[in-house]
């Protein structure tokens, strides 16, 4: 379960995310919609430890991120621009997060396994495919086989056989029973993933409910966000893709 | 991409060696780690040569030639390879956005701190006798210099090599990049100590490479000398003052 109370964050005289709040139910997937720049990013940085806020607060487990006993055994995140050093090879980039953590070293060959990168676990990061590395920082994400799981754009660069993997496994991690957040700006992708939504514009929450909810009386999950941040979009903080606003 | 994650049994809590372990891994399988050390030992190895024979001699002021001996910034040389080790192992967090995966394994900054200095110090202890000692074996071969004087020498010269490794390392931490604290600490020496000492040679020999010139007993001259004791003081107080305000600035900035 993901807690997440009137959770502010200024960056200067910028508000990036005012007064945000939601929860994240354990056995459903939640997408995390919104335009660039809205406070995606610096929700999840805040959710995560990685940044302070200027009030409220974030729990996972009714903890903050940075009081979790077993950090990765608890959350897996694949984060935007949270990435290895290029030279170092994936299989590397794995085990010293899995050392971190207690965590066995067999799990290192599974993980990669079940990303399909066990071929090129030997090479150097800097030779990875783009949709090699995603597979790489999902790998990380699941090395401790996490209760929850927070996952930023993680379809991005992948084929779509990779995409359908990575709908499958998180359909399948909710559905035994553990929490997973999902941040993305793809429509379609989140509507055939997604049990609940929650949007973001403008550094605030503007609409969180079920996906049925939120696009009843749209044409789709796509008009609704449209019609819902359609005069909010882009005026948020520092986005994680720039917050210049763009799709 | 076939199977569905399997259970990760919890073999206990998460200890400082875990972290330490995990930093030391993250050293020892960065390529740059083993080519630096490569060239340090190297380099130590061959300027041990002449400095035990005096067969290269290097000229000096009004056309007469010296001992290589008598130059410490050359026999010093190769720590500036050597003190790119730390460099890489606190800047290269800031490549490729490691720093956000290393804070989400270790969410404590203190004991993300704490384990990378650890590891850090063992790398540099380790690393630095191995890169050091080839040479003075060779000086002591080729040199005749009697035990109880290679031995003290031997563990200068380590001494040395881990403090200004402590500095390069704090510097890379407070600077987030490789590249600064390497051609910071290389232009020192080179650019900046020779044009300072004639104008203000107290202030020159507190400079780290001098007062570590002065801890070996090779100091560029008497007008830059200090007290060995004095010497290792002072780069003691650099190491010091770099690695606590990394670890100041780490706590406020990425905290």
């Amino acid at each position: 379960m993901i807690e997440v109370a009137r959770l502010t964050k200024r960056y200067g005289r910028k508000l990036a995310v005012d007064d945000v709040g939601f929860t994240v139910r354990p056995g459903r997937v939640t997408g995390f919609l919104g335009p660039n720049g809205a406070g995606k990013s610096t929700t999840l940085r805040l959710l995560l430890g990685l940044d302070h806020p200027d009030g409220g607060t974030a729990l996972i487990g009714g903890r903050r991120y940075r009081d979790l006993r077993h950090p990765l055994r608890t959350v897996g995140a694949l984060l935007d621009g949270a990435g290895p050093v290029p030279e170092r090879r994936g299989v590397d980039h794995l085990a010293w997060i899995a050392q971190s953590n207690r965590i066995p070293r067999r799990r290192v060959r599974e993980v990669l396994d079940l990303v399909g990168l066990t071929g090129a676990a030997g090479q150097r990061v800097k030779g990875y495919s783009l949709g090699m590395g995603q597979r790489l920082g999902i790998a990380a994400a699941l090395l401790g086989d996490p209760e929850v799981l927070v996952l930023d754009e993680p379809v991005n660069g992948l084929d779509p056989d990779g995409i359908r993997w990575v709908r499958d496994l998180l359909r399948e991690y909710a559905a035994s029973g553990r929490t997973v957040l999902l941040s993305s700006h793809l429509m379609a992708e989140t509507a055939g993933t997604a049990d609940d939504a929650i949007v973001i514009a403008g550094g605030r929450i503007v609409a969180h409910g079920s996906l049925d909810d939120i696009s009843a009386g749209h044409e789709s999950l796509e008009s609704a966000f449209f019609a819902l941040t359609g005069d909010r979009r882009g005026l948020g903080g520092r986005g994680g893709r720039g917050g210049r606003g763009e799709w | 991409m076939t199977a569905a994650p399997t259970g990760v049994p919890d073999t206990g809590g998460i200890r400082l060696t875990d972290l330490v372990r995990a930093e030391l891994t993250k050293i020892r399988t960065l390529p740059a780690t083993w080519i630096v050390l490569a060239l340090t030992l190297a380099a130590d190895t061959l300027l041990a040569l002449p400095a035990a024979t005096d067969v290269v001699r290097i000229a000096g002021s009004g056309g007469r030639t010296a001992a290589i001996t008598q130059f410490g910034t050359v026999l010093l040389a190769p720590v500036y390879a050597f003190v790119a080790v730390p460099v890489f192992a606190a800047g290269g967090e800031y490549r490729g956005g490691q720093v956000r995966v290393s804070l989400l394994a270790a969410p404590d900054r203190n004991r993300f701190f704490l384990a990378k200095l650890l590891a850090v110090l063992g790398i540099l202890t380790v690393a630095a006798i191995l890169v050091v000692l080839p040479g003075h074996l060779t000086r002591r071969a080729l040199g005749g210099a009697d035990v109880a004087e290679a031995t003290g020498g031997l563990s200068a010269e380590v001494t040395a090599y881990l403090l200004l490794g402590l500095v390069a390392y704090g510097f890379a931490m407070l600077v987030r990049t490789v590249v600064t604290p390497l051609a910071v600490l290389v232009v020192l020496p080179v650019l900046v100590s020779p044009l300072l000492r004639g104008l203000s040679p107290e202030v020159t020999r507190l400079l780290p490479h001098e007062a570590t010139l002065s801890f070996l007993g090779m100091p560029e001259g008497p007008h830059l000398a200090l007290d060995r004791p004095v010497g290792l003081s002072v780069v003691v107080a650099w190491a010091v003052t770099f690695v606590g305000a990394a670890w100041a600035v780490t706590l406020r900035r990425d905290g």
